[in-house]
Order: C-alpha cells, then sequence, then structure tokens
C-alpha cells in the first residue's frame, strides 16, 4: 500500500515533471535522458551526484532531526551558510596538520549551525515564539549578515569577491576517489544517518525527543521538559546544518564564499519529507535529488530543458507532500 | 394495543456503516408524541450515530426515518457561542431583520416569550460564558425549541449536570413532554431512566436489546441489557492500616471560574479519597499542580518530604498522574503498547540501560501491564490508536501502577469506556490502595465514588465544600453540596 502509494507519487510527480518540460518547449523523453547521463552517466557523474547527495543529506538530517522533535525547522539553509562563515574564518587563519585541522574546522561549522539553530530554539523555548519564524527570518539574516562579515569588517587581503581567503592544504577534506570533488565527507554523512537513526530508536534522549514531537502534551506529563527539548533540538538540528555547510568549505569549495549553497538547506525540507524523517530513508531520497541536482545543468546543455524544470520537481514535491500531510489530519469517520 | 397517541418519529431498520465497522445494525424505535423515552447503551452501542441519524444530520446507510416536523438535537458538548448573549444565540442565523440591521428589541421579545411559554427561565441578555452550565444548557434547548420541533432530542445532558439541576431538566423535560413534543434522552446513568423516562430503548453493538415501558422493568434489567451479561463485581476492599502519604494545604491554582482556591486535605496511604463534584469545579487545576504541570501556591507533602518541582521530579518522588484525557495527556498514539509502557518511567534505573532505553524490561512491564490489565490486542506492538477507548485506558492505568507508587491521582479513570473495563480499572485502583498506595480519585460519577472511595471531598466553584466518611456518604446532601445549594 505504502510502496504503491510511493510509487504512484514519483510517477505524478514525474509526469508533471515531463508536462513542465514539454511546456519549456523540450522534448520530455530526451530531457530524461540526459538528466540521467548527466547524473549518472560515468565516473565523474556519478561522483559529482554524491557531492550533491551529501550536500542534501546534511541538511535534510538537520530538519528530520527537529521535524521528529516537533520543530518546524525550515533554516537548514541559514544554519548550513552561518556553518560555513565559521568554519571558512577559522579554516582560513589555521595551519596545522590535518588531523587537527579538520575537527577543529568542521566543529567550528557545528558550532555555528548549533548557535543559529540555538537562537530560534531559545526564542521558541523561552518566549514560546514560533519557530518557523524565527528560522524563516534567520535564513535571510545568515546571509546577509555572512556576505556583511566577509566583504567588510573581516575581509581577508588580496581576495576579491564575496568569499574568504582559501583554506590551506592541509585542512581539505581529503578525497574519496581521486581526481574528484568526493571526500570523506559522504561517509561522514552516512555514519551520522546511521546514529541519529540509534539514537531515535534506542536512546533515552531520542525516545524524549520523538514524545515531545508527536505528543507534547503528554510528553510533559511524562515528565519531559518540552523546554528544554526545544533548545537542544534546534541547536543540534542547526549544528548538523552547520556541519554541512563546513564540508562544502573544507571538502567542495575550500573558501567560504556566499553562494556556497543554491539552496540545499530548502531542497533539504523535501529530501526529508520524501525521506518520512526516517534517516536511513533520508539517504535514499538525498541521492534521487542529487540525480536531479547534478544533472540538471546537463539536460540544459544536450536537451535545451532550462535546469529550472529541477526546481519546479522539487517544488512540485513539497507541494505534494504537504497536500498529504493535510489529508492526514482530516478526521476519520466516526 | 393501539397506542392513541400519535408516532412522532418512526426509524425502522436503520443500519450505518463507517467503513467496515457497522455501528448500527438494524435499529427500528418509534417515538410517541408526548413520552420521554431514554436511549441507553454503554460506549460505542452507537446511541449518538442514531440520535444524528434520526436528527437527519447523518444519513443511515439503509433504513427509514420517518416523522413530521423538525427534530431538534440538544448536543453534550453545547454549540453556543460563548461570547454571544442568550437571545443572540437562541436566533443565531435566524434574527428577526429591520432593514440591514437586526432588529434586537424583537429578537430579544421574541425569546422572552419562547422561554415564558415553555417554562425555562432565562435572561435574554445574559452572556452565555458567564452562566451556570445548567443554565447554558437551558439555552441551548430554547435554540431547538425555536425551531418549534415535533421531536427533541438530548443527547447526555446530565454529564455536566450537579443532581439538582439534573432533577429539575427533567421538570423542564416533562413540561415539554406535556404539550404534545416527543423527548429521547439519551444517558448511561440508569438512575435517572428509572425516575423519568417513560419508555427505555436499549442499544448495544449496534442493536435493540430491550425496549420497555418503565414501568414494567428495572434497573438491574437494563444494566444486564446494556452490558450483557452480569455487571462485573468489583474488588472488595480490605481493612488497611492507614500511612501518612500526600499532604496538602492551602492550594491555590488557576484563575477565573476553573480555579482551585485554598484545598486542604490529605490522601493516607491505604486510602481512596474521592473528589465529587461537576466538570469544570477546580478538578482540572488541582490536578495539573500536583502534576507539577500549573503554578500554584501553598504547600504539598508526599511521606512527610516536600513534594515540589518539575512533572519529572514529582513522578520520581512516586507519584503517578491518571491524566483526564488518555488520547492527548498520557498517551503517545502513533507509539506502540511498549513504547508508551514506558513513557514517564523512562528515565528510571530499572527501564534504562546507560544512555539507552532497556527494550527487554520495557517489554517485560508492557506484557505485566497487558496481561494484568487484560488488554485486548494483537501483540505489545501493536499501537495503542488501534486500541479501543478501553483498552487505551487501560494501559494508561497498568503504567501507572506498574512502577510502585506511593500516591497516585486517577482524573475520570473510567470516563467513556465500558462496564467492564470500568469494573477492571476500579479493581485495580482498590487493590492498588489494599497494598497501601494512596489513591485520590476525581471523579464526575457519584456512583464510581460510592463504590470504591473511603472518604469524598466535595468540589464546588475551586473550594471543598465538604467531607463524608464512609459511614456518612448520602447521596443527597453531596449532590445538593455538588451544585452549591447547600
Amino acid at each position: 500500500m505504502r510502496l504503491r502509494n510511493g510509487i504512484l507519487f514519483a510517477a505524478t510527480i514525474a509526469a508533471l515533471a515531463a508536462a513542465a518540460m514539454a511546456i519549456a518547449g523540450a522534448n520530455p523523453l530526451a530531457g530524461f535522458a540526459a538528466l540521467a547521463r548527466g547524473a549518472l552517466g560515468g565516473e565523474r557523474q556519478l561522483s559529482e551526484t554524491l557531492v550533491q547527495t551529501t550536500a542534501l543529506l546534511f541538511p535534510a538530517l538537520a530538519v528530520a532531526f527537529a521535524f521528529r522533535a516537533g520543530l518546524f525547522n525550515i533554516g537548514a539553509e541559514g544554519q548550513l551558510i552561518v556553518g560555513g562563515l565559521f568554519a571558512g574564518l577559522v579554516g582560513a587563519s589555521l595551519l596545522a596538520p590535518g588531523w587537527i585541522a579538520i575537527p577543529i574546522v568542521l566543529g567550528a561549522g557545528a558550532l555555528g549551525g548549533g548557535l543559529w539553530g540555538g537562537i530560534a530554539g531559545l526564542l521558541r523555548a523561552r518566549f514560546g515564539g514560533s519557530e518557523v519564524i524565527a528560522t524563516l527570518m534567520l535564513n535571510v539574516v545568515a546571509s546577509l549578515l555572512a556576505n556583511y562579515l566577509i566583504v567588510g569588517p573581516l575581509r581577508a587581503p588580496g581576495v576579491e569577491g564575496a568569499e574568504t581567503a582559501p583554506l590551506p592544504l592541509s585542512s581539505w577534506l581529503p578525497p574519496l576517489l581521486p581526481n574528484t570533488r568526493l571526500t570523506i565527507a559522504l561517509v561522514l554523512a552516512l555514519a551520522l544517518a546511521a546514529l541519529l537513526r540509534y539514537v531515535f530508536a534506542r536512546t533515552v534522549f531520542g525516545f524524549e525527543l520523538r514524545a515531545a514531537g508527536e505528543a507534547p502534551r503528554a510528553a510533559a506529563r511524562a515528565g519531559i521538559n518540552l523546554t528544554r527539548t526545544a533548545l537542544v533540538a534546534m541547536t543540534i538540528s542547526g549544528a548538523i546544518a552547520g556541519f554541512g555547510g563546513a564540508t562544502l568549505v573544507a571538502g567542495v569549495f575550500h573558501r567560504f564564499n556566499v553562494e556556497l549553497s543554491p539552496g540545499y538547506g530548502f531542497i533539504a525540507i523535501a529530501v526529508a519529507l520524501v525521506g518520512r524523517l526516517d534517516p536511513l530513508a533520508i539517504v535514499f531520497a538525498a541521492f534521487a535529488f542529487g540525480i536531479l541536482q547534478s544533472g540538471s545543468l546537463t539536460m540544459q546543455a544536450l536537451a535545451h530543458v532550462p535546469k529550472d524544470v529541477v526546481a519546479i520537481v522539487e517544488g512540485l514535491t513539497i507541494l505534494g507532500l504537504s497536500a498529504r500531510q493535510l489529508a492526514r489530519r482530516e478526521p476519520a469517520a466516526v | 394495543m393501539v397506542d392513541a397517541t400519535p408516532v412522532a418519529l418512526e426509524l425502522s431498520g436503520i443500519v450505518k456503516e463507517f467503513g467496515a465497522v457497522r455501528a448500527l445494525d438494524g435499529v427500528s424505535l418509534s417515538l410517541a408524541a408526548g413520552e420521554i423515552h431514554a436511549l441507553c447503551g454503554e460506549n460505542g452501542a452507537g446511541k449518538s450515530t442514531l440520535a444524528a441519524i434520526a436528527a437527519r444530520k447523518l444519513g443511515a446507510t439503509a433504513g427509514n426515518v420517518e416523522g413530521q416536523g423538525e427534530i431538534g438535537l440538544v448536543h453534550q458538548h453545547f454549540e453556543l457561542v460563548d461570547r454571544l448573549r442568550v437571545w443572540e444565540n437562541v436566533l443565531l442565523g435566524r434574527e428577526p431583520r429591520r432593514g440591514l440591521r437586526i432588529d434586537a428589541a424583537a429578537a430579544r421579545e421574541h425569546v422572552r416569550d419562547l422561554a415564558r411559554r415553555y417554562g425555562l427561565d432565562v435572561d435574554p441578555d445574559a452572556v452565555i460564558e458567564n452562566l451556570p452550565v445548567g443554565i447554558a444548557q437551558r439555552v441551548e434547548i430554547l435554540r431547538e425549541l425555536a425551531r418549534e420541533p415535533k421531536v427533541l432530542i438530548l443527547d447526555e445532558p446530565t454529564a455536566v449536570l450537579a443532581s439538582t439541576e439534573i432533577d429539575a431538566l427533567f421538570a423542564t423535560l416533562r413540561t415539554l413532554a406535556k404539550r404534545g413534543i416527543a423527548i429521547m434522552v439519551i444517558t448511561h446513568k440508569l438512575r435517572e431512566v428509572i425516575g423519568n423516562a417513560d419508555r427505555v430503548t436499549v442499544l448495544r453493538e449496534g442493536r435493540v436489546v430491550l425496549s420497555e415501558p418503565t414501568a414494567a422493568t428495572s434497573l438491574a434489567a437494563i444494566a444486564y441489557a446494556m452490558v450483557g451479561g452480569k455487571v462485573p463485581a468489583i474488588a472488595t476492599r480490605n481493612a488497611t492500616r492507614l500511612q501518612p502519604a500526600f499532604d496538602v494545604r492551602n492550594l491555590c491554582s488557576g484563575t477565573g471560574a476553573h480555579a482551585l482556591y485554598d484545598a486542604t486535605f490529605e490522601v493516607r496511604g491505604g486510602e481512596i479519597v474521592g473528589i465529587a463534584g461537576v466538570e469544570g469545579n477546580g478538578q482540572s487545576a488541582l490536578t495539573d499542580a500536583i502534576a507539577g504541570i500549573a503554578p500554584y501556591a501553598g504547600t504539598m507533602t508526599l511521606r512527610e518530604r516536600p513534594f515540589v518541582g518539575s512533572p519529572a521530579a514529582r513522578i520520581a518522588a512516586g507519584a503517578r498522574i491518571i491524566p483526564q484525557d488518555r488520547q492527548r495527556e498520557a498517551l503517545v498514539l502513533e507509539w506502540s503498547i511498549a513504547e508508551n509502557a514506558a513513557l514517564g518511567d523512562h528515565t528510571a534505573p530499572e527501564l534504562r540501560r546507560g544512555w539507552n532505553i532497556d527494550r527487554a524490561a520495557r517489554d517485560r512491564r508492557a506484557r505485566r501491564i497487558v496481561e494484568r490489565f487484560d488488554v485486548r490486542a494483537a501483540s505489545i506492538d501493536a499501537s495503542t490508536a488501534s486500541l479501543s477507548g478501553g483498552n487505551q485506558q487501560k494501559v494508561v492505568v497498568g503504567r501507572a501502577l506498574a512502577g510502585e507508587p506511593i500516591f497516585v491521582v486517577a482524573y475520570q479513570p473510567t470516563r467513556g469506556i465500558d462496564v467492564g473495563a470500568a469494573a477492571l480499572v476500579q479493581s485495580r485502583l482498590v487493590e492498588s490502595r489494599n497494598e497501601g498506595t494512596a489513591v485520590l480519585l476525581i471523579s464526575f460519577e457519584l456512583d464510581e465514588l460510592f463504590a470504591v472511595a473511603d472518604r469524598i471531598l466535595v468540589m464546588f466553584r475551586g473550594r471543598i465544600a465538604g467531607e463524608f466518611a464512609r459511614e456518612a456518604f448520602d447521596r443527597s446532601r453531596i449532590g445538593a453540596l455538588m451544585s452549591g445549594a447547600a
């Protein structure tokens, strides 16, 4: 039943994507073929797809973590940027062997993202403010603040444009495949997914988070501190997204750039929902969206399908999934 | 026998299916003008569904509804606009107009006239939220009467009323019946049926299992028909040695109509103290203060130690609260019985292993609850959402008693569950008391308190209005205190 619905859903999205391509004046079949070729057509293409998968996986896990605790964190984008900024600033000024420097750079990213998520968590915990509004607005603050800091007070000497100085080679993440951008970040992301799954399934901490998310009133009466839960969950969620930002800095771009993310934090919401907030399923969802991300340019070049079609597909997916959530909320008969 | 009175409503062969569930299975019933007809049955027997079909608010899968004229339906939970006045509520949507404006004078006069005609004394200008429930219910009835119905159906109208208000309600209904209106009262309180109805029909599992003139039947026969067998007995209350347990002094909590004022009492180990009162007289404020959910003033001690702090600290101290709303306040519905069995005790040493939940211990506890409380479920991995209300409540009460607490607060622990499940829950509470647990039982049902309580405290408007030892239980005096008449 679930599987059938899933297939139906995917088929519907694919049909709508085909319609979008047709409207854009392209041959949908050629479009899909180009997309597949661009994403999976060779070692280089596949490695790039996995780079995109990794970039989506961190914020998607971050979103899922908060959602499971009942917090609608739509600020993974901002948390990712602040995490990347911290990692870029620390990394650029740190000269140390990799086994010291890399943990520090990634830790700085987690710290930045955690702070950014923690602000929303604090607003919610302390004043009951909606984390939706807070995280949404903090996205804007994050990118503008990052931009201001690196072209303004923290501008690195000799650097043009909105980016930090490059990281020394010792701080770069070791590649998984030579001559590609694919690094151990993928392994870290997969390990994180496994860890989160374990935390939710087995630990007292995960138990409390899930209770707070699914039945807050029952959780409060069961002695679970909802205020603390909100603060902790938002901080950890932000830290995961920030860690992801740091892996982009240390693994892909080797410096922080304000255009670090083409909206990974937003696409991540769709990824998390497609994965039904289950870390393992999210891995596969991230791969599917990774294909879209990395194949879209080839699709544009070869089949003349604007790469915006991919954004349309992502939007439709979010819309469809939200509709399902709404439908579920409808009261049953009796 | 040919009945001289005309039939006001005739239901024949009513079948109603919700998906695969057959809520009504061929129900036939006729209401005569001028009679008060009681419709009894356990929760889930199909009473409210039948009422909704009779009032044409719900379509039947099969069968016929015949009747002339309007049918009024008074809901258990009032459907009134709290901020509006009585006349605005009564004529809502049908206000007399003058041009574009509401003709308030005419409306007020119309409602006053209606009230006079039916002997329902209310002030048309009173605002609903300031009215006591008994009067608000009159407004609800009046609103239905404004449509000049031939049939008036009341769904559990006495659930929110004190005993004196119940008497007043039935006096009103008798007046209406004498004016030729057919009245159907849905209730599960059998005592009311015997004294007030002309005829009683009992539904069980969607079928009519008894339909007799009240004079020709008995309380026992109605109860037997409702349950489909003998009403199960409640465990015997043994003699116990009372020990100090829970003590509360000058407890105040909440604001407004549902606040609690200056409550001082104790619950000793080995006794069940009952809180009698109509819903909304401070019981929720009391429960939330004890649970540590709501702020309060006053002092509480448990076994002579200060009973303070977060809900978690109170659980750790040995107190368990069985909340009123099992689906929202007690269970995570999507979770399995096993996971729910750990909720609240999940930080206790016996249910955790380091950072993890000890799943083996959790499952053992769940299985023990399922066994001891006869929870009907496929396995402990079944989600609690899939259980019936009675079985959900068994899980909640079972969990509360599983940790061998010092003190248990049970807030309406048998609300809306069938007689068998209710007797089981009450029995387990009594057994817990026999073993030395201090039990505070908050109930809106006097019968329940009379069955199991050692003492009864009566709450009215947030204050404790009286205390009765078991030897001195007196239905009419307690009833009077509950309605503030004493």
